[in-house]
């Protein structure tokens, strides 16, 4: 009698211990079927050509490729320099604003509608705007900026014209958020503490570079590096205003090998291309998670 | 005294400088959103006839026919020109023919109706009269019906998108779910590896992801599917899932389900009558999450349709292959906006923890 009783609640330790695999084990069995092995097939099928001969030719015409040199470039850029305004001017902007205001609520709900916009909305809406007969000369010369001769030809510009269009666009979507987010992480840090620094004796420069950046930093560190990884995924605005190949990027070249060349040859060029971008992100996201401290707990919780 | 005024000045100084600030950023917010809206109303004859295109949608407009040796003449009032304009055919007679081409015609580049006999009438009047003035009512959502008619296949692919996201947010709530409230209560091994990898898969990009599936899924029999393309679309939507679902478990106490278990219900039963309806508009936020991932993506939805696209793969490929004019295509893609703006504005607070990090 008490042997059972010790075995059945031997048992019932057991499943209560089961509980969590049962849970997480649908996620496990998601993501090897439809991540992981999709990943090792991507992969293993970028080495082979059309015949499913293994080669590197499908790289070596990438790299061969000047066009991918450029795209690989402009991605470049764009990453660089959007990310970089737009954490300065989202963060002066909530340094400037850094107080609570009638009417917070009605301005957060203002600041998400460009991140909220779909990126074919925020295409249409700045190709109708952008147009040497868009909404922007309209609104300019129905004001009286500029006269008919003088309109501007805003999508006839060059390359480098073309790239800080695309940044200023990249920047209308994303700086009000970024600003709402380190608003609310600044009115986290507190008064308090800004008002210590200050009696003793730290000027304002200082206790904004020695308090309020370091208390700001797993905020600011989360969100650079989330903006960084779309930022490398940018290309839809592209093509929306300029058609394909005007100016190359690295998602651009994956669509137009892939979707509108047409043949079998350029579709394993887009599979290749496709896990040269998978790499250039997922360096990204794993810097991202060392930087935000992940690996460190785990060490932590294991040791 | 003079202290304290002066204070008072400095004070209202930079409240005032604070506002200007707040303004413009709002101006330089709703601007554009505002162009968007409204060409979105514009007719034809507005967008292109019109320069300097009209900054706000007119609600009518104004029509004159005149007459002489030739025949019949039809006028538009052009708002640029500050004068009425010829419109349409040069030259028409009052027969049964030209007049339906006339109808139609004002329909579909003014967004005006008018019925042929109104037309005959107004035909009439000129007769006696020799030139009449008509002023109609412009038919305003005339872009979102148009878009849904001319633009192939519109229809089916705001019924595809839906089905993709009801799928989607099936598979991921369920799925995610689960991994939520195994993250929030239980300890277990690997539950770090498990973590890392839910943050990973996350920000892994759906390209890399949806060309290799390709082939897995003609093989499942679920390329061009709604249903194969809502399986990849899960993937990140269930990363997502068990962070947000996580978060809303952990914070209901687990006291409330040991409660519930001291007056007799199963752990089961603790879960699905306390901790399930506390948990629901967390469960709700998380779902309509699921629902603008999978209604605005467009890249993974580019390779993995052929003749069953998305709503969002339709407003793309009418604005690059200029199937449609510019105040259609606008209407399409605000038809696509709107919901994906309403539920972000519902979700907000969850958006902005999951990006900073910070409780608003």
């Amino acid at each position: 009698m008490t042997i059972t009783k010790s075995q059945l609640s031997l048992s019932r330790e057991t499943r209560k211990k089961m509980v969590p695999y049962l849970l997480i084990a649908p996620v496990v069995i998601y993501y090897s079927m439809f991540w992981l092995f999709p990943v090792i097939n991507a992969v293993s099928e970028s080495f082979k050509n059309v015949d499913g001969v293994w080669t590197f030719s499908n790289y070596i015409h990438i790299f061969k490729d000047p066009v991918f040199y450029t795209a690989l470039s402009n991605t470049a850029f764009l990453v660089i320099f959007s990310v970089t305004i737009e954490f300065l001017l989202a963060f002066g902007l909530a340094l400037l604003i850094n107080k609570k205001f009638k009417g917070s609520s009605i301005f957060l709900f203002l600041a998400m509608i460009p991140m909220a916009l779909p990126a074919v909305a925020v295409g249409a809406m700045w190709s109708s705007g952008l147009a040497t007969r868009g909404w922007l000369n309209s609104f300019l010369m129905t004001f009286g900026f500029i006269d008919d001769a003088s309109k501007f030809l805003f999508l006839a510009g060059g390359k480098m014209s073309t790239l800080w269009l695309i940044i200023i666009i990249d920047a209308w979507t994303v700086i009000p958020f970024v600003m709402i987010i380190l608003l609310a992480g600044l009115q986290g840090i507190g008064e308090d503490v800004r008002e210590a620094g200050a009696i003793f004796g730290g000027t304002k420069f200082q206790i904004l570079r020695k308090i309020t950046i370091p208390m700001l930093k797993p905020t600011i560190t989360t969100a650079m590096i989330l903006r960084i990884i779309s930022a490398i995924q940018i290309w839809l605005i592209i093509v929306m205003l300029f058609g394909f190949n005007r100016l190359p990027v690295l998602l651009e070249q994956v669509v137009l090998n892939y979707d509108q060349l047409g043949a079998e040859y350029f579709e394993r060029i887009g599979l290749a291309l496709s896990v040269l971008v998978a790499i250039i992100v997922s360096a990204a996201a794993i810097l991202y998670l060392k930087v935000s401290g992940s690996f460190e707990k785990e060490e932590k919780e294991n040791g | 005294m003079a202290n304290v005024l002066k204070r008072q000045i400095r004070r209202s100084a930079k409240k005032t400088s604070l506002y200007i600030i707040l303004v413009g950023i709002a101006c330089i917010i709703i601007f554009p959103v505002f162009f968007l809206f409204s060409f979105s109303f514009m007719s034809d004859y507005e967008t292109y006839s019109e320069w300097p295109k009209p900054l706000v949608p007119s609600f009518k407009a104004h029509f004159m026919i005149d007459k002489d040796v030739e025949g019949y003449h039809l006028f538009i009032f052009n708002k640029s020109e500050d004068d009425f304009m010829p419109f349409g055919p040069l030259v028409f007679t009052n027969n049964e023919k030209d007049v339906d081409n006339l109808r139609k015609f004002i329909k579909l580049q003014s967004n005006c109706k008018i019925s042929s006999q109104q037309i005959v009438e107004y035909l009439e009047v000129v007769d006696s009269d020799s030139r009449v003035e008509f002023t109609i009512r412009k038919d305003l959502l005339a872009n979102y019906i148009l878009f849904f008619q001319v633009v192939n296949g519109a229809p089916k692919a705001v019924l595809n998108s839906l089905m993709v996201a009801g799928a989607t947010i099936l598979i991921s709530l369920t799925i995610g779910g689960m991994g939520g409230y195994a993250f929030a209560r239980y300890f277990f091994k690997g539950k770090n590896i498990l973590k890392l990898s839910v943050l990973f898969v996350r920000m892994f990009p759906a390209v890399s992801l949806a060309i290799p599936m390709v082939i897995i899924l003609a093989k499942m029999g679920l390329y061009d599917q709604p249903l194969g393309l809502s399986l990849v679309y899960s993937v990140g939507q269930i990363s997502m899932s068990i962070w947000i679902t996580a978060s809303v478990f952990m914070s209901i106490p687990v006291s409330l389900e040991e409660a519930a278990m001291i007056f007799g219900t199963t752990k089961v039963g603790a879960f699905w009558h306390i901790t399930l309806p506390l948990a629901l508009p967390g469960l709700a936020a998380c779902a309509m999450y699921s629902f603008i991932g999978s209604w605005n993506e467009v890249i993974a939805a580019v390779v993995l349709t052929q003749f069953n696209p998305t709503f969002p793969v339709i407003v793309y490929k009418a604005l690059v292959g200029s199937q449609g004019q510019i105040n259609l295509i606008t209407a399409g893609s605000v038809a696509q906006a709107v919901p994906a703006i309403i539920f972000t504005l519902i979700i907000r607070k969850y958006i902005i923890q999951m990006w900073g990090g910070v409780k608003v």
